[in-house]
């Protein structure tokens, strides 16, 4: 009997397990206006990059975005315009504090399933359990701490805050991953355009050639 | 001047001859429908394959230590770097896509029943060599999933009798896929698509001394026929326009469609992925050879589903031509292997359990089976459709099949 009731319990844990691993991921909106991004630029240059590299990113790429070079100059410090966003922290450093390098975020928005809207659901994720430690919904055993402290965060106005941040980050995120998004997109209308009327002109041929044959 | 010009070169080169007898004189059924478009299709993606790829080859440098810092720097810093990689990675997708749907067509029509069997076989050549070009491709970025699809799909070598593991090492050129393996796998990548073409020349060679098939299944009389050029070259470029638009749809709007996420990670051998899964175009024949349990037999089972494709002269004794057009069990039975590969597909593209690794066995088991019961299907099939009568037009068809195949005989 009590057997059965532990395997009882152990499959109702292992049930909550699997649904908590699938917890539903935030939808998320990319804003790309040039003001979330000077704001994402700032909160990731505060929050998150005394961890993380954005190796493939540089200063000049966000002077090239329509970033104040006055903002870029505050945030990049010593480093030159050319030069690419990497941390100071070092690999050693970093496997002594928390057993793993934290990842290069440069491209962690297309190198995730569910992309952005993972990166800002992982972020807003975290809680504090009911026996008292910090965890996340989407990544239960992340080594990473609480970056934007929204776990403790009780007060609504300031959870409201760290939210807005989170989506700033994100938001520029996805600029670092896909640089040329905005540019694709617009010059697809084009070329999609160019290619239906030149299409359609095409269909009128073939129907003017084949019409020879009617006899 | 332009006339003097063409004469000169004629008196030293088959110039004009040559455009008569291959475009404008060049004998093509009238009743092709825009299954028989995608020939050319196929032709086009692989020159911009090509194209596109001589372009990548200018930025890419295949050395573990920067190879997928090289791709970083094409996609953010070369100027349309971006469009080239979306270009050829979506080109490759639409390769396989453009490739299966010709293949299709000549399995639903029959047209690789006499005299087109060469057709076929060079075609099945050409399918071994875009696979083995896509795969060694899919190295080059030096992602996650390049690095661990290379490892697995090279690992399956050692199924080889005898020589297994020699022949793993001799194609990775180490023990382990690593920086050696990507410039080799670089320099074929290169390679093949040349032996791509050459094998291009040889299926268009045999398709101009056979001529296209058409959706009757025979040849056709004389005047059944009209010139490729302008008919047919007007024709196809419509669908390559149509092919063009859904193309850079996808392009410029999804290209993370044809990118896997973990790809985006840089190779690391010490982190094996969740789930390693190969590109959508080879996941039916991923689910057979996951089906059988043994490792040897997965990769024999693997391998003849790609290579049975070749038996199918044999294999259909129907004398009636028009494939599925005129006869309704090869019809009913080409939808259901049509639905059995999409079945396979998604047994290869999830996670195995138990379940689906049952009902992987069941299609792999149907997957041969279609094939293997073919000879006797197609033959009762043949007998019930002549004993219950066959149309007047299929049988003229049938007899001028049979006075065509006595003509060439005596040619
Ligand atoms: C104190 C150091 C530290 C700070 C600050 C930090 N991170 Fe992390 N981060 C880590 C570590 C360590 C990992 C590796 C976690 C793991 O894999 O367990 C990580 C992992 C990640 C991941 C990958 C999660 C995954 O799915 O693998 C993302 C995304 C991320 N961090 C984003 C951020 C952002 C955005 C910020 C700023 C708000 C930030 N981090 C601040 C240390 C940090």
């Amino acid at each position: 009997m009590n057997r059965l009731f532990a395997s009882l319990l152990l499959c109702g844990f292992i049930i909550i397990q699997a649904f908590a691993a699938e917890e539903k991921l935030e939808d998320f909106q990319v804003d790309t206006s040039v003001i979330a991004m000077d704001r994402g630029v700032d909160a990731f240059m505060n929050s998150c990059h005394g961890c993380h590299s954005l190796k493939y990113v540089h200063y000049r790429d966000l002077a090239s975005f329509g970033i104040d070079k006055e903002r870029i100059a505050s945030w990049r410090g010593d480093s030159t315009l050319d030069s690419a966003m990497t941390s100071l922290l070092s690999d050693e450093a970093a496997l002594a504090s928390f057993g793993k390098v934290p990842p290069d975020l440069s491209m962690i928005v297309r190198a995730r399933e569910g992309g952005a809207s993972y990166v800002y659901s992982y972020l807003t994720g975290y809680y504090i359990t009911p026996d008292g430690k910090t965890s996340n919904h989407f990544f239960p055993l992340t080594r990473m701490p609480d970056a934007l402290e929204i776990s403790t965060a009780t007060d609504p106005v300031k959870r409201v805050e760290i939210i807005e941040q989170a989506h700033d980050i994100v938001s520029f995120l996805s600029w670092a991953a896909d640089p040329h998004e905005a540019e694709r997109k617009s010059l697809g209308y084009y070329v999609i355009g160019y290619l239906i009327i030149l299409t359609v002109l095409l269909y009128n041929v073939k129907l003017q050639v084949w019409s020879r044959l009617k006899s | 001047m332009a006339t003097r010009i063409i004469e000169w070169i004629d008196q030293r080169f088959p110039l004009t001859s040559f455009i008569k007898h291959e475009l404008t004189d060049y004998p093509t059924p009238r009743n092709l429908g825009y299954w028989w478009n995608f020939g050319f299709l196929a032709g086009f993606v692989l020159m911009l394959q090509v194209v596109t790829g001589l372009f990548l080859a200018f930025h890419y440098k295949p050395d573990a230590a920067i190879a997928f810092d090289s791709v970083q720097h094409l996609m953010r810093d070369v100027n349309y770097g971006w469009l080239l990689r979306y270009m050829h990675a979506t080109g490759a997708s639409s390769f396989f896509l453009v490739i299966y749907i010709h293949m299709a067509r000549t399995l639903y029509y029959g047209s690789y029943r006499a005299p087109r069997e060469l057709m076929w076989w060079t075609g099945q050549v050409l399918l071994l060599l875009l696979m083995a070009t896509a795969f060694m491709g899919y190295l080059l970025p030096w992602g996650q999933m390049s690095f661990w699809g290379a490892t697995v799909i090279t690992n399956l070598f050692r199924a080889t009798p005898f020589i297994g593991d020699q022949v793993v090492v001799w194609l990775r050129g180490d023990y382990a896929v690593g920086d050696d393996t990507l410039t080799r796998f670089f320099a074929l990548h290169y390679l093949f698509p040349f032996l791509i073409i050459g094998a291009v020349v040889i299926h268009l060679v045999a398709l101009h001394s056979v001529k296209s098939s058409n959706p009757s299944g025979i040849d056709l009389a004389d005047k059944d026929n009209i010139p490729l050029h302008p008919y047919y070259t007007s024709k196809d470029f419509f669908g390559l326009g149509v092919f063009l638009i859904l193309y850079f749809i996808v392009v410029f709007f999804f290209p993370h469609s044809v990118l896997e996420p973990a790809n985006n990670v840089p190779a690391n051998p010490l982190i094996t992925p969740d789930h390693i899964v190969p590109e959508w175009y080879f996941l039916p024949f991923y689910a057979i050879l996951r089906s059988v349990p043994n490792m040897v037999g997965g990769v024999a089972a693997m391998a003849l589903s790609v290579m049975i494709f070749a038996f199918m002269p044999f294999l259909d004794r129907s004398r009636i031509p028009g494939g599925g057009r005129y006869r309704p069990v090869y019809r009913i039975m080409f939808f259901l292997f049509m639905l059995d590969i999409a079945v396979l597909g998604y047994v290869g593209f999830v996670p195995p359990t138990n379940k689906t690794i049952a009902i992987g066995q069941v299609a792999t088991v149907y997957y041969f089976g279609s094939f293997l019961l073919l000879p006797l299907i197609s033959k009762v099939e043949d007998k019930w459709l002549f004993k219950r009568g066959l149309p007047a037009k299929i049988k003229t068809l049938i007899a001028s099949e049979e006075e065509e195949k006595r003509k060439r005989r005596h040619r």
